[in-house]
Formats: structure tokens, C-alpha cells, sequence
């Protein structure tokens, strides 16, 4: 019937109009302001800027040189990027697995106690900087407070100002604000597990641990793989908690890339280096990304 | 949140489980510890300078004394930077949701050439570090003149809250059955009424959601405001916290005072909305 397809035609167009509207604000503003800057940024990489001046000659990899051979800061920023990277997959997820699973039992106030360890993830990032700073101050602050109530004033640090103790002193003040977030999505995966499954066992004699190993674990690997993805990329993205605590000090003792590249262009007028430590995280992030997000993507079709 | 029936029987037994006792005794004391931070600040906001240096740090004040907020709102321009966080909330977050509430529509439930490839597009965005590209972000803002304004800073939080909040809608958006849209359709209604009268109804819990979570996320954001409000006049509260930390650090009540006023908004928000919280974080994971 010609009519009929003519009509089906009509609508399909303007289908596809509505459709183009309704996308117009998003695609823009997410386009221009946060794609964009993501070409933009591998353009500076190739460029001499201030930040100011019209003209960004184009100098090559005279940048990426520059950050690799005649900067000492970068060398000591991309190894505690990678210590602090490995610390955050594994520490803070652990404890929230362990948090996870402990809550997940039939115990009293269990909503209270899991209000308690997810409160951190909520407060700003800058305030639990100041918060540990302040716990931290060598003369007043609770740590060497505490320290010396227990008799164990030997143990007296400048957490914060000793370089070889200062990012760790930042990574546990970084285990408060971010294990909670872990245990949420732990907890969230344990109610995938089904309890008829874990009836069953129990009554045909599975003891605790066989249970955890053959039905609960199973169960849990698609919170694990998310876990680790996110727990990965927000450790790429530490600035706040770093600029607050020490910014970087003492001594660039605990400067990491994504800080790193920002002084250099908002604080060196230098956006250049600054520039390529960007594409380089970036580059790292999308290693991580690109596969995470096409398996995303491929199960949310398969479940379509 | 499920009522516990037999506390300290693990599913599927009978007996109360002793070490299930213990496990409880010692989350007991993790969660102690957990909140210690919070007491000894809120403690500290309450005493004078004199008696911080004084007395032990986690001793409750003998005299609580409230004049240590009032002087660091006023030392610290909280007039100023707690209107300015709450005028950029309370126009990003509804109308962030809004934008990305049409484009995951039109990706769920209009079918296109481009949807898929679209898609992708944003499911990458849900990922891309800011963090990192703070410099450039700087010169866009710059480029269009929106430095040291209330746009400038808005654009950039929409952009980079988008991509999540339509993965999140876009899942929720296309489990709903086709039929509702199909028949609505044929009477002749638009796709913006499909989603008006249709779609946003059935999807309140998870626009609740979203909401409540954004709305901390914006509250607390410091990196992008940090290089894009650069005049004292347009700061929001993290970076006004920010300043008065490096200004006033030895005056420890004040300083508590401040962290404390900063936070206390998403903390009252949390505690309030706490199960719409955890969903609008899940709905992402969960769904995929």
C-alpha cells in the first residue's frame, strides 16, 4: 500500500528531526566543552603557549622531549602516580570487599553502620583535605595526640612534612574518603547473589567458606571488574585531595601528572609540557577505557 | 532497607553464629574510628584557640562556644560563596538532568542512523578525566569570554555530567515497554510529550536519584572551579574553604568551624535522600 508507506516515510522523517532536537543541547554542550577540549589538548601538546598570545607555534615533540629528558619533577610525579595507582586498586577496594561482605550479614544496625562508612565519599574532597591536614598538624592535630596518649611518642611524624612518609600520609586520608564507594558497589553485587543458592548450600552442609568460594565469589565478578575500572581511572584523576593536603610538597615529594600538568599551565604560563603530561594520562586512561566501555556497550546490545 | 528477622543467624541456619557476634563487635569499632574525624572536627570548631592548644584533641569542649561560625562566616565570605554554590546547584542540577533526559530519549527510543554511534560517543564521556585537562578547559571558558561567571562554570559541569546521567536514563529508558510509546504516537502526541507525559512519570526514583547525586557531585567540585572562578567574588564553598585553610590555619576553631559549614549541606542531604543515594550510584554499575 503506497499510502501507507508514504505515511510510515513521513513519520520516520520527522522521527529522525525530533530525534536531532532533542540531542541538540546535549551533543553541543557536551561536545564543546568537554570533547573539544579533549582534541584541544593534543593540539597544545605540539605547541609553544602562554596562554595568552594569540600565535601557539607549532614546535614538534619539543614538548614531550622537554617533559621526558629535562624534567626531574615529571619523573618523580609519574612514580607516584604509579604508586599511588597501585595502592588505590588494592587497598581501598579491599577494605570495601571486606566491608561489603561483613555488612551483607544478618547483624544489627547494619544500615547505620553502612551510612557510617559511606559518609566520607560524600564530603568534598577539598574539605577531607583540610580535615586530615588539621588531624595531621604536627603540634595539635589528633594523630600525635593520640600517639603520645598511648606512650608511643617516638612514633611522632610531620605526616605531611617528611618527604618520605607525606604521600602515604595523603593515600590513608585518600582509603577514608573512597573505601565507602567500593563497599557500595560490593554490596550492590551481593544482592545478585541468590539466597536460595546460599540456603542451599548451608543446608547440605556447605561450610563458610565453601559457600563464599563457590557462590558468592562467582557472583561478584562483574562488581569486581567495575571496581577495579573505577578505582583505576579516579586514581588517575587525584588533584583534589593532593593539591589541598600538600599541593605537590615537600619538595615535590608528593607531586603527581594530573597536578603536574596543571601547575605548569595555570600556575608556569607554560601549556606546552603542560599540555603533553595531559595527552599522556589521557592516552593511559583510554588503555584502560576503550576495552571496558566496548564491553559495556556489546552486553548492553546482547541484553537489547 | 530489609528488617533482619534472627540477627546473628547467617541465612539458612538456625543457631545464632557466635562469630557473627565478633564480626559485629568489630565493625562496631571500625565504624568508631570511621567517624572519629568527624567528631574531633566538630569538637574543635567548638573550642577557643586557647583551649585546642590546651587540652587533648579528643576531649568534648567544656564550654561549647557557637562564636567560632559566626567569625569564620564572616572572615571567611560565606555570604558570598555559600550564595554562589547554591545558585550554581540549583541551576546546573535540574537542568543538567533535563538536557540529558532528552538526548537519552531520543538515543532509547527513536530510532536513527546515528543512535548507536551516538551512544558510544557518551558511554566514552562517562570516563574522561577533567582532571587532566584542566589547561585546555581553561582555554575554551577563556575563548568565550565566560571567565569569573556563573555560565562558565555551568557549561563545563553540564558537559562533563551529561554523558553518565544519560547512560543511567538511557538503560531505565529502554527496559520501558515500546507499546506506551507506540500507541501515544499513533494518537499523534510528539516524542518530547511521549517523554513529558509518559516517560519522566515512570521514571521518578531514578530522576531522584541522579538528582541527589549530582547535586553532591556539583556541590563539592573543586578542580574545574578552581581554574575557571578566579576572582574572589565568584568562588563557591570548596574553593572558599580552600583559601581560608591557607589563610587562617593556625586559628583552629575557625578553620573547624569553616570545614564544617562546608560540609554540613551534602551531609544533611545525604543522611535525608541516603536511599536514593545508593541507587543513583548502583543504577550505572548495576544495569550494565
Amino acid at each position: 500500500m503506497p499510502v501507507h508507506g508514504a505515511m510510515r516515510r513521513r513519520l520516520r522523517d520527522s522521527a529522525a528531526g525530533q530525534a536531532a532536537l532533542l540531542l541538540a543541547p546535549a551533543v553541543l554542550i557536551y561536545g564543546g566543552l568537554a570533547l573539544y577540549p579533549l582534541v584541544d589538548v593534543i593540539k597544545l601538546s605540539f605547541v609553544k603557549w602562554n596562554g595568552l598570545t594569540a600565535a601557539q607555534p607549532f614546535v614538534g615533540l619539543a614538548n614531550y622531549v622537554q617533559i621526558f629528558t629535562a624534567d626531574p619533577v615529571f619523573w618523580r610525579a609519574l612514580t607516584n602516580t604509579l604508586i599511588w595507582t597501585v595502592l588505590s586498586v588494592i587497598v581501598p577496594p579491599g577494605i570495601g570487599f571486606l566491608l561489603a561482605l561483613g555488612l551483607n550479614q544478618s547483624i544489627p544496625g547494619r544500615s547505620l553502620l553502612r551510612a557510617v562508612f559511606y559518609l566520607p565519599v560524600i564530603i568534598a574532597p577539598i574539605a577531607v583535605a583540610t580535615i586530615w591536614r588539621w588531624m595531621y598538624d604536627p603540634y595539635f592535630g589528633l594523630f600525635n595526640q593520640v600517639l603520645t596518649a598511648l606512650g608511643a611518642g617516638g612514633l611522632i611524624r610531620d605526616w605531611l612534612g617528611d618527604s618520605s612518609i607525606a604521600l602515604y600520609s595523603i593515600f590513608i586520608a585518600y582509603v577514608w574518603e573512597s573505601a565507602g564507594f567500593s563497599m557500595v558497589l560490593f554490596l550492590a553485587g551481593l544482592q545478585g547473589v541468590p539466597r536460595v543458592l546460599v540456603e542451599a548450600a548451608r543446608i547440605d552442609g556447605a561450610g563458610r567458606w565453601s559457600v563464599f568460594r563457590y557462590v558468592v565469589l562467582p557472583a561478584l565478578g562483574p562488581s569486581l571488574t567495575i571496581v577495579v575500572v573505577l578505582s583505576l581511572i579516579n586514581s588517575f584523576r587525584a588533584f583534589d585531595i593532593v593539591y589541598g593536603m600538600t599541593g605537590g610538597g615537600p619538595a615535590q615529594s608528593t607531586q603527581m601528572l594530573a597536578l603536574w600538568a596543571y601547575t605548569q599551565a595555570m600556575q608556569l604560563g607554560d601549556f606546552g609540557p603542560g599540555s603533553a603530561i595531559s595527552v599522556i594520562l589521557l592516552l593511559t586512561t583510554a588503555a584502560v577505557v576503550i576495552p571496558y566501555v566496548h564491553r559495556v556497550v556489546r552486553r548492553r546490545e546482547v541484553a537489547g | 532497607m530489609t528488617a533482619i528477622a534472627a540477627p546473628f543467624r547467617p541465612l539458612g541456619s538456625g543457631r545464632t553464629d557466635p562469630l557473627l557476634v565478633i564480626l559485629w563487635v568489630a565493625l562496631l569499632a571500625l565504624a568508631l574510628l570511621w567517624i572519629m574525624p568527624f567528631a574531633f572536627i566538630v569538637f574543635t570548631s567548638l573550642k577557643s584557640n586557647a583551649t585546642v592548644m590546651g587540652s587533648s584533641a579528643f576531649s568534648p569542649p567544656a564550654h561549647p562556644d557557637l562564636g567560632n561560625y559566626a567569625r569564620a562566616w564572616a572572615r571567611g565570605h560565606f555570604n558570598t560563596t555559600m550564595f554562589n554554590s547554591a545558585v550554581i546547584t540549583l541551576i546546573k542540577v535540574p537542568l543538567g538532568l533535563a538536557i540529558s533526559a532528552l538526548a537519552a530519549y531520543a538515543l532509547a527510543n527513536i530510532r536513527f542512523r546515528a543512535a548507536r554511534v551516538l551512544f558510544l560517543v557518551f558511554v566514552f564521556g562517562t570516563m574522561i578525566p577533567f582532571q587532566v585537562m584542566l589547561a585546555p578547559l581553561f582555554g575554551v571558558v577563556n575563548a568565550l569570554h565566560l571567565i569569573n561567571t556563573y555560565a562558565g562554570i555551568i557549561l563545563p559541569y553540564l558537559a562533563f555530567g551529561i554523558p553518565y546521567q544519560v547512560f543511567v536514563l538511557h538503560a531505565f529508558f529502554r527496559d520501558l515497554p515500546r507499546e506506551l510509546t507506540e500507541a501515544a504516537l499513533l494518537d499523534g502526541a510528539s516524542h518530547l510529550t511521549v517523554l513529558c507525559r509518559i516517560f519522566l512519570p515512570l521514571s521518578l526514583p531514578v530522576l531522584a536519584a541522579l538528582l541527589i547525586l549530582d547535586f553532591v557531585a556539583t556541590w563539592n567540585e573543586f578542580a574545574m572551579a578552581l581554574v575557571i572562578l578566579q576572582d574572589n567574588s565568584t568562588w563557591t564553598l570548596p574553593l572558599g574553604l580552600m583559601s581560608f585553610q591557607s589563610q587562617f590555619s593556625s586559628n583552629y576553631g575557625e578553620l573547624n568551624a569553616a570545614i564544617v559549614m562546608t560540609v554540613l549541606p551534602a551531609t544533611l542531604v545525604y543522611l535525608i535522600f541516603q536511599r536514593y543515594f545508593v541507587s543513583g550510584l548502583t543504577a550505572g554499575a548495576v544495569k550494565e
